[in-house]
């Protein structure tokens, strides 16, 4: 079967933001071993051993890199795979509390779920991850994992969205996402179904003060600009794997809000595509943490997992299986140099988040005052799906 | 009948009964709060988008069903009449496809129809075009030809199914007392497989209008049907679960409506 048929296949429709769907069928990826980090390992105040429930994004379990201290302590890991960022929060409300212990919420997500004061993460007792202690300065006490001076969450991964095209067709990418809407660029974009990456790259392209809170008027505004831009765009990708697959069969030269493994997997296919974002506007970023469910059942299992899977040798690793950033200073160092080359590594050297840390792409779920709600940016990005 | 019964309440009438209640329901921030409220149908009603995406879905649905019919209903006239001893040879190959994946299939269309996909290479290679035909993939014309493919086979099935149990005597004797082939046809076979029709025709209609995955990847910027809309409320940040389950019973309304409309129209003709 073809190789590339294969990676979609593997790749599952309707997932939100898909990197990690993206690298179901990249099997094999790992090119980390955790040779030398410790597996054993005790919690603060109780011996592992039992069960670990993982609900969150398809590889953050970590299926190869926690191996070693799976078995090192007995415990069995129930995993399951979210497709929807929100999948915890529907659990946890349809009968599943009591039933998860790991969760991998993203940035924006986290944040808005504490803002909103509901009910879905425990506060962490960093006292019981000691390895968190190596985090890069913008992951310690990053402010969208800090509330009230507790701390929900401890980052695994970080990378950004850029835009990926074809180097043969484009010398390098328009300043503003606006430039997009000259038809040169006919027949040759495509955008990821991601509402609010969409939405806030062209927010920001509009020089809107706040992109990721708009008012009725700003977002209309917004879907004005991004519909000028329609014509041009061939399709709407379901998913990263989808995205690259139209750029590998050449359906389309640019894609927009992709991602820099999309570049690797091409040059296996014989294609090449490189990164560079529009220089005036630039792009966002995300990043995904682990977090412990409130009524976790096996609490100490979840603070062990994730002291292990914050030691730098497990950070690199994962990091290079998912084709991300790693967390963890000393991580970086293990890294293999085509995968770390890929994220701009400044921007997670300055404490207080950096641009991180102050940068939102997701808008409020509810309308705050006139600032709309996410629900009105879901119906803008349909309306410019089905115009 | 009571195991059918009791599966069909189970897996079909409790979730949709579930999923009626929930229309009623509204959503705030990340809750669902329990409700009676009509806002979701009546913003389903008014909203210009719904409206002409139910129109568009209506639209490729039909033209998908009018290929995949009388191109299924060939077929199988061809394996009971023509070919009768290779019939069963012919419905295995055509039932060969069904062994390959739903999204195989799906991304095999998007090979052949692609920019550089086998048929514009191929025109390509013949002389006949100079420049690919894009149209022929991220459009409707992709999605319709995409669905028929991926529905044909359905469609053989109750259609062949229905005409085995016609005897060669009727069309003879039809023939014999002096009606055309198309009178014959129309009059004759016609009515004896409605049944059969009106299964392909569901086959071909209903699940082209429920899908969102085939748009979804063969139907580029333009070609949104209103299941991607029923889906993207049920994912992911900003997602409204009543509004969803609000606009999946109205596809649903719509849909069977529009059958029943074409079913009694086929039923006319017939008469006629």
């Amino acid at each position: 079967m073809d190789e590339r048929l294969k990676i979609f296949l593997d790749a599952k429709l309707n997932a939100d933001v898909s990197r990690r769907r993206f690298l179901q069928g990249a099997a094999g990826l790992s090119t980390l071993t955790v040779l030398g980090a410790g597996t054993h390992a005790f919690a603060a105040d109780g011996k592992l051993g039992g069960e670990l429930n993982f609900l969150g994004w398809d590889g953050e379990h970590g299926g190869n890199v926690a191996k070693p201290f799976l078995e090192a302590n007995n415990i069995k890991m129930n995993a399951s795979f979210q497709s929807a960022a929100d999948e915890a929060l529907t659990r946890l409300n349809t009968g599943g509390r009591g039933s998860m212990d790991i969760l991998t919420p993203n940035k924006d997500f986290q944040a808005a779920i504490l803002n909103a004061g509901t009910e879905l993460f425990q506060p962490l007792d960093l006292s019981r991850i000691p390895t968190a202690a190596g985090l890069f300065p913008a992951f310690k006490d990053a402010p969208w994992l800090v509330r009230d001076g507790k701390t929900y969450g401890i980052p695994i991964i970080w990378g950004n969205e850029p835009c990926v095209y074809n180097p043969k067709k484009w010398d390098a990418m328009p300043p503003k996402y606006t430039d997009f809407a000259d038809p040169k660029f006919k027949g040759e974009l495509v955008l990821l179904d991601d509402p609010f990456g969409n939405i806030w790259l062209w927010a920001t392209s509009l020089e809107m003060p706040e992109p990721s809170r708009l008012t009725a008027a700003q977002l209309q505004q917004v879907l004005d600009a991004m519909l000028k831009v329609k014509p041009n765009v061939v399709t709407v990708g379901a998913s990263h794997g989808d995205m690259a697959d139209v750029l590998v069969r050449g359906d389309a030269s640019i894609g927009v809000g992709g991602w820099a493994y999309q570049v690797m997997i091409a040059k296996e296919k014989g294609v090449d595509l490189v990164v560079g974002s529009p220089s005036v506007d630039g792009t966002f970023y995300w990043s995904d943490s682990y977090a412990i469910a409130v009524d976790a059942p096996n609490i100490d299992n979840a603070y062990g997992f994730i002291d292990f899977m914050t030691k730098p040798e497990s950070n690199a690793a994962l990091a290079a299986e998912l084709a991300s950033g790693c967390t963890v200073e000393a991580a970086y160092d293990l890294m293999p140099e085509n995968i770390r080359s890929m994220f701009p590594y400044d921007n997670v050297r300055k404490p207080g988040g950096g641009i991180l840390g102050t940068q939102t792409v997701v808008p409020p779920q509810e309308p705050d005052g006139d600032v709309v709600g996410a629900p009105a940016w879901v119906e803008a990005w349909q309306t410019f799906k089905a115009s | 009948m009571l195991p059918a019964g009791i599966f069909y309440v189970v897996f079909f009438a409790i979730p949709m009964l579930c999923l009626l209640v929930l229309s009623f329901w509204r959503a705030k921030g990340f809750e669902l709060i329990p409700d009676f409220t009509l806002d979701n149908y009546h913003k389903i009603f008014t909203s210009p988008l719904y409206r002409a995406l139910m129109l568009r879905t209506i639209g490729v649905a039909f033209t998908t069903a009018l290929i995949v019919v009388p191109v299924a209903f060939a077929i199988s006239y061809v394996m009971r009449f023509v070919f009768e001893r290779r019939g069963q040879l012919i419905l295995q190959i055509i039932l060969l496809s069904l062994f390959s994946g739903y999204l195989v299939r799906i991304y095999a269309w998007r090979t052949i129809l692609g920019k550089q996909g086998l048929l514009n290479s191929t025109l390509q290679w013949l002389g006949i075009i100079e420049q690919p035909l894009e149209f022929l993939i991220y459009s409707n014309i992709a999605v319709v030809i995409t669905l028929s493919g991926l529905l044909l086979p359905l469609a053989v099935l109750p259609l062949y199914s229905a005409m085995l149990n016609v005897s060669r005597d009727y069309i003879e004797a039809a023939r014999d007392l002096g009606a055309g082939k198309l009178h014959t046809l129309r009059t004759v076979l016609v009515p004896m497989v409605i049944p059969g029709l009106r299964t392909a025709f569901a086959f071909a209609f209903l699940l082209s209008a429920g899908d969102f995955v085939t748009p979804a990847l063969v139907g580029g910027s333009q070609s949104m049907l209103i299941g991607n809309i029923v889906a993207d409320q049920f994912r992911g940040i900003g997602s409204n679960w009543p509004l969803g389950a609000g606009m999946a019973f109205v596809v649903v309304a719509v849909m069977l409506l529009a059958y029943l409309t074409v079913m009694r129209l086929i039923r006319w003709i017939t008469r006629w």
